[in-house]
């Protein structure tokens, strides 16, 4: 059995293992929202899950515009929604 | 040396194919591991090994390819004679050259608008697919699966089996259309064991399929199922209404054209109004020294890009191709055009959205000002409408509403949506979002 990884998400800490996608863990820990968006502030989560839609953006370790459902969690990352 | 652009069924068989018969091979792939949408199991997954998966990695595993993974390529060179393919990989720009492209770039869901397909909850079929087969992990606990096509079979059993509760199963079309295409399925005797294959899975979770019907809203955990006529339009008062976390809706698929483009590979229009590349029977390209696989050329399943991949693969490696592998292909296409028979996209779709529905979700454009853009600014087409609204010019670069957008334009003047603009549509000059600083100076 791998061992759990832990990361941040808008200051609080998830746990997952690793190979997982920081919008899967999320979602397994039914956190949802995961941005809000520019000009209507409506709350965004996953939709194409595959990279081509963009629509689940987060801004991990401080690099903005990236897609939550292709990139994995990894140990101390700091992900956040786009403020 | 071949560098395949695409590690799916159509590209795994190119880059075996072009291996085992001499040539040098690259395998670049924006993943972390091979397979692409439709192989991407997490081998824990219930219900999601496949044996012919599996003989095919091992295959290009032990066959001397160089696979580049988690390796996103942004665009395409001509560099003399030869091919500069320029690719991302962890932050960084680098770039590999060849004689020679396979690419094989695959597809993804076709979506069309409803009032609240933007929220939380809603999802393509492909992106709960890959949650759950990517990375164990279940989009919600009761699931309404709709859209149209075979696909969603897979998808709302894969689901089932790892312990989600299915409370609807609902295509927009109707079965019968199948009677239309019966030398499809005659041809294609698998395609009736794979039926009774989901049939049975059906049975055993209790989901019983409905049709004619769609998804006409879905807020706050609540998603209404209407009834639809021929055309797609709502047919008014038998709606249903069932509590829920996910909402997984679909309509088939739209090839990713994008690196085809930026090489000038030639497209057409496909019969169901899909862009899609021109290729001749050895899957060359108009571009000489390119060959492309797989739903690229057209949508038609893994079956046919396994096949396709192999002619491919053959074709750059200098090899004949056997009647065989060219009868299977047909064989093939032919079912792939009775999907196309048989699960139409009809133009009602553009009535279920209401004025404040989003049709572009990056740039947040409301039905109404798609409207307004025609009505008020005097947009005559959808190009227009897209530089008044910002449709289509946001983050994915119009993949998603692109093609709605030229349809609904299509639809309030009263014109068809033209060959040319379905093809301007689907290109791009450049095939990902990169930051001008790693152009600059290759790193972050």
């Amino acid at each position: 059995m791998t061992s759990e990884i832990s990361f941040t998400f808008n200051g609080e800490e998830f746990r997952c293992v690793p190979g997982q996608s920081i919008a899967a863990a999320l979602i397994a820990a039914d956190e949802r929202e995961l941005r809000r968006t520019r000009f209507g502030n409506e709350p965004r989560s996953i939709f194409c899950g595959i990279g081509i839609c963009y629509d689940c953006v987060v801004v991990v370790d401080g690099v903005a515009n990236q897609r939550s459902c292709l990139i994995e969690a990894k140990q101390g990352m700091k992900v956040e929604s786009a403020p | 040396m071949i560098i395949v652009i695409g590690a799916g069924p159509a590209g795994l068989a190119a880059a075996e194919a072009a291996s085992r018969n001499g040539s040098d091979v690259a395998l670049i792939d924006s993943a972390p591991r091979k397979g692409g949408q439709y192989w991407r199991h997490q081998t824990s997954v219930k219900g999601y090994r496949s044996d012919r998966a599996d003989r095919l990695f091992a295959k290009v595993e032990n066959a001397s390819i160089t696979h580049l993974s988690e390796a996103t390529v942004w665009s395409i060179e001509k560099d003399g004679q030869l091919f500069r393919v320029n690719y991302l990989q962890g932050g960084q720009e680098s770039s590999l050259t060849a004689e020679k492209l396979i690419l094989a770039t695959g597809a993804y869901d076709r979506s069309l608008p409803f009032p609240g397909w933007d929220k939380p909850g809603s999802m393509t079929p492909g992106a709960a697919q890959a949650l759950l087969k990517g990375h164990g992990v279940l989009a919600g606990k009761k699931i309404v699966v709709a859209g149209t096509g075979p696909f969603l079979l897979p998808v709302a059993t894969g689901l089932a089996e790892s312990g989600a509760d299915i409370v609807g199963l609902y295509d927009a079309n109707s079965p019968f259309r199948w009677l239309l295409s019966p030398h499809a399925l005659l041809l294609n005797p698998s395609k009736f064991v794979e039926l009774i294959y989901y049939a049975k899975l059906l049975k055993k979770f209790h989901i019983s399929p409905k049709f004619k019907r769609v998804v006409s809203s879905f807020s706050d955990g609540s998603v209404t199922i209407s009834c639809v006529d021929s055309r797609f339009g709502i047919l008014a008062k038998r709606d249903k209404v069932h509590q829920v976390d996910v909402v997984a809706v679909g309509w088939g698929f739209m090839p990713d054209l994008s690196l085809g483009g930026i090489a000038g590979c030639a497209q057409r229009v496909d019969t169901d109004g899909t862009a899609v590349f021109s290729i001749d029977g050895s899957q060359r390209s108009s571009v000489e020294n390119v060959w492309i696989a797989g739903e690229a050329t057209g949508i038609g399943g893994a079956d046919l890009s396994l096949i396709e991949g192999e002619i491919a693969g053959l074709s750059a490696a200098g090899q004949k191709v056997s009647m065989v592998l060219r009868f299977n292909r047909m064989r093939k296409q032919i079912f792939a055009n009775a999907l196309k028979r048989s699960y139409p996209i009809r133009d009602g779709w553009q009535s279920w959205s209401e004025e404040t529905t989003t049709i572009c979700r990056c740039e947040e454009v409301k039905m109404s000002e798609i409207r307004e853009s025609v009505t008020e600014l005097g947009a005559e087409d959808s190009r227009t409408a897209k530089l008044f609204t910002r449709a289509g010019m946001g983050l994915c670069q119009g993949r998603i509403c692109s093609r709605n957008v030229s349809e609904i334009v299509a639809g309030l003047t009263h014109c068809a949506v033209s060959d040319g603009e379905r093809i301007a549509s689907s290109n791009r000059p450049i095939a990902s979002p990169i930051s001008l600083g790693i152009l600059g100076d290759g790193k972050k």
